[in-house]
């Protein structure tokens, strides 16, 4: 067992964990948050995207002790005081989802995306997301959800 | 929880075409002569606020006290005898509580013919990814090392992989005793189709099913026509590829001697009866909770639970039991492929002539039975009076096969809508117009000779003629455009539904349905247009099998068919009580009464009024009055609403390379009636991308040894982000004349046309006719070399 000390979305955890538990893990079974979820083996489907020290990570390629003393924002931290973001609002504004499940993993990489490139085009939505698959969309309202987000986070009036 | 209904109605507004928006407001304006208030409008997603916030609840997330973890030991060959088990070292690993083996479990006894019922493997294991054996341990990571110490010994026997070998008369034969006898017929769970197809008698064989077809003369046929084109068209096994793999957990009741499942599925009634009857269970000791469900299309009825029960009851402790997934492609039930060999002739009139197939369906070791509905659409998008379908089911050495999203129709819409673009081309006719001319009608026969019931194929085709996409066409170099019909019969089941009023006012509405993508979303639209309030003051509650009223299982897009017109019913009988209610409160005649905002009123007397909340209270505390205010509601639909589509692609294809690109993509689709828009638009996005899917870029690949090629997202490509266009969906509103509000089924349709559109432009683009799916670059572009050559 090795001991890290992790704070996750805002609050610090201090847990005994095997050397080789996956972040993913760590998140679902020890700290019970489970909104990261897991689609594949592979590090294809990008279901587990969170955010490690400010940056995007499939959770299940990094090992929980390489989290020690990282920041790590899940989806359960990315509404404030009970204020949905513009991602998590543009997603149900647009219905950029159905079964949900791609959903948390789709809002932290595009959480990434929006940090780096706050007006992207259709295409840059389309390029940035690639590394995340989604099975009941088609993809054609999660470009919407993100721009809706992209706009609202510029502080331009959001009309759908 | 849920917010604003005038910010919800507005959503789907700026992603709908003008023309589609108005006619949608044109055709709203109706029943009772009134526009609807909340029907017929985009209505977000009732869950979102959970899924978009990480809370919803998937079974893997559930955590029950005392729960251990199960991991499965799956087949590393496709056909081998099992000659020794050794556990012992698996068993003395820290953290494990039993490793176990199919005598080891209450299923043990069961007849094994069916992916349900190979709960373990018994002596033998029939395909690559077959459950053996199972471990349980206090966490997932001590089950897992402990399964991977387990030994199995295995005698490898020869497989047969290749269908055309398992269909030729010397094949070794997979069950030379015949299959034992047990089970259910997924078929029958996904489409209200009638199956023409009859045991077949006589020398064992690999042919597990035949079905045959006629009308007419195709010899007679064939002779009259002027062009006849001939050809094999092949389709992989593709996976449906939900985001969320397999998941369950089980927990039992070792006093009651019963057991509750927490699971991932799409029909919980179904699954509920046979993991009680593998378990030998009265139904009454199963109850399954189906859980929010991270996708499903098809594949979704029960794979795993009997295995989590089974192995829940035998510990005595509640099991979790996710799937990987690499375990997953290897062990549950993807969509068969196929072969479908083709001719059709017509006349240099337009008119078709004859049409004959011969089609091989290769469902794995356990039989599954797709070829009727494959003839029925094969033989059903055209008028022609001669027709002859031999369809033949065959069993090789891989997972049994299962449905997936409108199962046989991207099969036989590759095939025949191939053929009629060529057939036109032949004759030198406008592929749109050629279609039209021959397009079937209501009443026109199916492939098996049955009616079509009310339909509307012509008017998607006007539809599409009448789109720029289609009207103002231009094609740049190494470009193309390609056009397809698709259609689905769609399936219906009786359902039923309980309604009540709180003294709050707040709706409740009760279903036994599993919401595999947002039917739940237009059922509260249903009750708050009946009862007259905002959809936020509706709650929809999903029963599990003991608490929820029966519905179908989610397949066949039967749900919201089926069951909206029982939510309907039980809202209207709910409607009936509050009147009766206020009737006697107000002391006025219910004729006189009108419902509106959510207010029961006497008509010219405003001050004659209450809200349905304050009804319900006054009918909770009077006695002798008609009761608290509940009702429930039934309905039975006495026909199917078939769904019609056409689609159009435009591609590049790269000269050099055969990569193909797709650039617009249109889907034009008869929905009946959009209940909820927002929903039905977003089932025609990410269905016609499966379609892009089936045409462009999906297949399980085994090789001869019944090795699956393609077990992780690295091998098996699902369209990514960057690998589709934006897909325009165009709702035509051809209301059916049973469903409820003229409502269609919508689910599957969108998925069938893609492989042909996608095929048709490609054909468009190089002159070249692909003739198998997925269509890869270099398949293509070998293709291209020998037509120049």
């Amino acid at each position: 067992m090795a001991t890290i000390t992790v704070t996750v979305n805002g609050k610090s955890h201090t847990s005994d964990v095997e050397p080789r538990t996956l972040l993913v893990h760590y998140l679902r079974e020890q700290l019970n948050l489970t909104g990261t979820h897991i689609g594949c083996d592979t590090s294809q489907c990008g279901a587990c995207v969170v955010m490690v020290n400010g940056a995007s990570v499939k959770s299940c390629t990094m090992l929980a002790v390489q989290a020690d003393g990282a920041e790590v924002t899940t989806i359960e931290g990315l509404a404030r005081d009970g204020q949905l973001h513009p991602l998590q609002e543009g997603f149900w504004e647009c219905h950029g989802l159905q079964c949900g499940y791609c959903t948390p993993g789709m809002i932290m990489a595009a959480y990434d995306l929006l940090q780096h490139n706050p007006a992207p085009t259709d295409d840059e939505v389309r390029h940035g997301l690639e590394g995340n698959l989604c099975r009941c969309t088609g993809y054609h309202n999660i470009v919407r959800a993100v721009q809706y987000a992209a706009a609202k986070m510029r502080g331009e009036q959001v009309t759908v | 929880m849920r917010r604003c209904s005038r910010t919800a109605c507005s959503v789907s507004v700026p992603f709908l075409k003008n023309e589609t928006m108005c006619e949608r407001r044109k055709e709203a304006v109706t029943q009772n002569g009134s526009e609807f208030r909340y029907l017929g409008k985009g209505h977000r997603l009732v869950e979102g606020l959970e899924k978009v916030t990480g809370s919803a609840k998937y079974a893997g997330d559930l955590v029950l006290p005392g729960m251990l973890h199960a991991r499965p030991v799956l087949s590393p060959y496709a056909h081998a005898r099992i000659t020794a088990i050794d556990v012992s070292a698996a068993q003395a690993m820290s953290g494990v509580v039993a490793v176990l083996t199919a005598d080891d479990l209450p299923t043990r006894d069961r007849a094994v013919n069916s992916r349900h019922s190979a709960v373990l493997a018994k002596e033998r294991v029939l395909f690559r990814g077959q459950p053996v054996v199972v471990v349980v341990g206090e966490t997932e990571a001590a089950a897992q090392d402990a399964a991977d110490q387990v030994v199995i010994e295995y005698e490898p026997l020869p497989p047969v992989v290749d269908v055309i070998r398992a269909a030729a008369p010397d094949a070794p034969v997979i069950w030379p005793n015949g299959l034992p006898k047990e089970g259910m017929d997924l078929t029958a769970a996904h489409a209200a189709v009638d199956k023409r197809e009859q045991e077949t008698a006589g020398a064992p064989s690999n042919i597990h099913d035949e079905a045959h077809y006629a009308r007419g003369d195709v010899k007679r046929g064939f002779a009259d026509a002027d062009v006849v084109i001939e050809r094999v068209y092949r389709t992989p096994m593709v996976h449906q590829g939900y985001l969320e793999p397999h998941a369950s957990v089980a927990e039992p009741d070792p006093y009651r001697g019963s057991v509750t499942v927490y699971t991932s599925t799409q029909g919980q009634f179904g699954v509920r009866d046979e993991v009680a009857r593998l378990l030998s269970l009265p139904k009454h000791r199963v109850r399954v909770v189906p859980m929010t469900i991270g996708g499903g299309f098809g594949a979704k009825y029960g794979i795993i639970d009997p295995l989590t029960a089974a192995v829940a009851v035998t510990v005595k402790r509640p099991v979790r039991l996710v799937l990987t997934r690499t375990e997953d492609f290897l062990s549950t039930t993807p969509s068969p492929a196929a072969i479908v060999e083709l001719k059709v002739g017509a006349r240099a009139d337009g008119a078709l002539t004859a049409l004959q197939a011969r089609v091989l369906m290769d469902n794995g070791v356990f039989p599954f039975t797709l070829g009727g509905i494959v003839s029925i659409l094969l033989g059903g998008y055209y008028k022609c009076p001669n027709l002859q379908i031999d369809c033949y089911e065959v069993l090789t050495h891989k997972p049994q096969g299962g449905a997936y999203r409108a199962p046989g129709a991207p099969t036989a819409t590759f095939a025949i809508e191939s053929t009629i673009d060529d057939i036109a081309r032949a004759l030198g006719r406008d592929p749109l117009e050629f279609r039209l001319q021959n397009a079937a009608e209501t009443g026109d026969p199916m492939g098996n000779n049955d009616p079509w019931p009310h339909m509307g194929l012509n008017l998607v085709l006007e539809r599409l003629r009448d789109h720029p996409a289609w009207k103002e066409r231009e094609a740049g170099p190494n470009e193309g455009i390609g056009i397809a019909v698709g259609g689905w019969p769609c399936g219906m089941s009786p359902a039923a539904s309980v309604c009540r009023v709180d003294t709050d006012g707040t709706v409740r509405v009760h279903v036994g349905s599993v919401d595999i993508s947002g039917v739940n979303s237009s059922l509260v639209l249903v009750a708050a247009e009946i009862l007259s309030v905002p959809p936020e003051q509706v709650e929809l509650i999903q029963g599990d099998t003991r608490s929820g009223p029966f519905a179908g299982p989610s397949g066949g897009s039967q749900t919201t068919y089926s069951v909206a017109g029982a939510v309907a019913n039980a809202a209207r009988a709910v409607r009936e009580k509050l009147f009766q209610v206020a009737a006697d409160h107000f002391e006025a005649s219910a004729a006189d009464l009108e419902l509106r905002d959510g207010i029961v009123s006497v008509k010219g007397f405003p001050d004659k009024a209450a809200p349905i909340g304050e009804l319900a209270a006054i009918a909770e505390g009077r006695a002798g009055g008609p009761g608290p205010i509940v009702a429930e509601g039934g309905a039975a639909v006495s026909e199917n609403a078939p769904g019609f589509v056409a689609h159009l692609a435009k591609v590049h294809v790269d000269p050099d390379t055969g990569q193909v690109t797709l650039k617009q993509y249109v889907a034009v689709q008869d929905v009946g009636f959009a209940l909820n828009p927002t929903m039905v638009i977003g089932q025609i996005h990410g269905g016609s991308v499966q379609g892009i899917g089936w045409g462009m870029y999906e297949a399980m690949v085994y090789d001869e040894y019944g090795q699956l090629l393609t077990a992780s997202f690295m091998d098996y490509n699902l369209p990514a982000f960057d690998q589709v266009p934006d897909i325009e969906a165009v709702l035509v509103e051809n209301r059916s004349p049973h469903g409820p509000f003229g409502a269609r089924g919508i689910g599957e349709p969108p998925i069938t046309a893609g492989a042909a559109a996608i095929a048709n432009a490609v054909r468009a683009a190089t002159g070249v006719r692909v003739t198998e799916i997925p269509i890869r670059a270099e398949m293509l572009w070998r293709a291209m070399r020998e037509a120049q050559a």
